[in-house]
């Protein structure tokens, strides 16, 4: 994000493969994008978007392929360092989409602790970049609360918060708003297009076509674990060429 | 009845002095078997075999024998191997082991019920995995435990009365004792069992009003 001028891979994916036993869950699946760039996936259920997100942040291992990511390389089938997976964590934030705020935390310490452990800030340095966060996704006044008397809307934007605390390079969405009613979905949507307007590399996961069509730069949509589709939001979201993509654009659009 | 309440009244300081032993020897057992459970709890989690199957045994031998046999175990047979521990001391030793090997499955149990998504949530924020079980894990698998925990307590207390087979005096020796001194069994033995009661009924209904406490904080 700091990073301006020429344009710089900030991930590449090189044949990458997953199985869960017999079942090959991704099979193939290349891609890159440049830093501040905001790509959208999207596909059917099953179709491997939430093991692709898992695999960029080592959540699984992949078995087959190359992952760069925020310059630290993944081969497949070698261990990857502890110095390298402390880097990776560190550089990519991930927004879940049940949240998983610490419950027996108050909003504050859910996204102080993990800077204290983790980047070493005190306790004081770190309370104040959280309540500033807190500031930026409007929840300023929840600081003090458990996580259990905000609204899911409130959980997600907090979560989002805890992420950005750590400063990472990418933030990686897993259906940020599929556990939420549309119109809370609408309020972390605000924020995450803010996100976004701000310079922030994402990879968002989403059911949310409008989100993807207007917010994003690229959308990939991916299939069977592969990506069937892939390029400029508007063109594969209105143009899509294959007719799977079209069946499945077709199905969602007019749902 | 008069003549009862009067060998109750005499009896009382005697029976309350054991009754402080019984609790002491409770408190202690569960000061070391508990922490001692946690820790099981998550060796036998661990990847390390041999770490994992040493406290596999621990837990099974401590679940599987008797906790009277532990007991005399621990006084009759450690000085065999050169251990002479007191009567308290090998009362405290073999009711700690019952209780690590109880609690660290109640322990365990708990920590399983910790949603998947929170240790993941743990490593993806970077934390090691240490500090994922110190402040993630560990507090709110605790918590899933704490009315089993505080129930297994209760349960303690009424078993350390197995001490008198180890000439510990806590309560039952004292009212046994008592009991052969004046052939009055009956009476002393129910003064016992309301002293027990006294403590173990409140305590019940303390874990009960605590596990609805935790009930409605939960997420
Ligand atoms: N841990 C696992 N073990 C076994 N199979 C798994 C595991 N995780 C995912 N799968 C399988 O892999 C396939 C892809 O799952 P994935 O969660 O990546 O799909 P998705 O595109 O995110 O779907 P959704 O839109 O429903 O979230 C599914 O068939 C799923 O059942
Ligand atoms: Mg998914």
């Amino acid at each position: 994000m700091e990073r301006t001028g020429e344009a710089r891979l900030i991930v590449e994916v090189k044949g990458l493969g997953k199985s869960f036993g017999a079942h090959k869950v991704l099979d193939g699946v290349d891609f890159s994008m440049r830093a501040g760039e905001v790509v959208a996936v999207i596909g059917p259920s099953g179709s491997g978007k939430s093991t692709l997100l898992r695999c960029l942040n080592q959540l699984e291992q992949h078995d087959e392929g190359l992952i760069q990511i925020c310059g630290i390389g993944m081969q497949a089938g070698l261990p990857v360092p502890r110095k390298d997976m402390n880097d990776l964590r560190r550089s990519a934030g991930m927004v879940f989409q049940s949240f998983n705020l610490f419950p027996h935390m108050t909003v504050l310490r859910n996204i102080s602790l993990p800077q204290e452990r983790v980047l070493g800030r005190s306790r004081a340095q770190a309370d104040e970049r959280s309540r500033a966060l807190l500031e930026r996704v409007g929840l300023a006044g929840k600081a003090d609360q458990y996580p259990a008397r905000c609204s899911g809307g409130q959980q997600q934007r907090i979560a989002i918060a805890r992420a950005l605390a750590l400063d990472p390079r990418i933030m990686l969405f897993d259906e940020p708003t599929s556990a939420l009613d549309p119109e809370i979905g609408l309020e972390v949507l605000a924020v995450m297009q803010e996100l976004a307007e701000a310079g922030m590399s994402m990879i968002v996961v989403t059911h949310e076509m409008h989100f993807a069509e207007t917010v994003s730069d690229r959308v990939i949509l991916m299939a069977e674990g592969r990506i069937l589709e892939e390029g400029p939001s508007a063109e594969v979201m209105r143009r899509p060429k294959t007719a799977r993509a079209q069946q499945f654009l077709h199905a969602v659009l007019n749902r | 009845m008069n003549a009862t309440l009067s060998f109750w009244a005499e009896s009382l300081p005697s029976l309350i002095s054991g009754m402080v032993v019984s609790l002491e020897v409770t408190a202690a057992a569960l000061a070391i078997g508990v922490p001692l459970g946690l820790v099981a709890a998550l060796l036998v989690q661990s990847t390390v075999r041999p770490l994992r199957w040493v406290t596999l045994a621990v837990v099974e031998i401590g679940r599987g024998a008797p906790a009277l046999i532990l007991l005399q175990l621990a006084y009759y047979g450690l000085p065999y191997s050169g251990l002479q521990l007191s009567s308290m001391g090998s009362a405290i030793a073999a009711l700690s082991w019952t209780t690590c090997a109880y609690t660290s499955e109640i322990i365990r149990a708990g920590l399983q019920a910790v949603p998947r998504g929170q240790s993941e949530a743990a490593m993806t924020l970077g934390l090691s995995r240490l500090d994922a079980l110190r402040f993630v894990i560990v507090p709110q698998g605790m918590r899933v435990a704490a009315p089993a925990l505080l129930g297994f307590a209760i349960l303690m207390l009424q078993a350390s009365s197995l001490c008198f087979a180890i000439a510990l005096p806590e309560l039952l020796s004292k009212a046994q004792l008592i009991g052969t001194m004046t052939f009055r069994y009956m009476e002393i033995l129910l003064l016992a069992a309301l002293l027990y009661a006294a403590i173990c009924i409140p305590a019940t209904l303390l874990v009960a009003a605590i596990e609805r406490r935790l009930g409605k904080h939960a997420a």
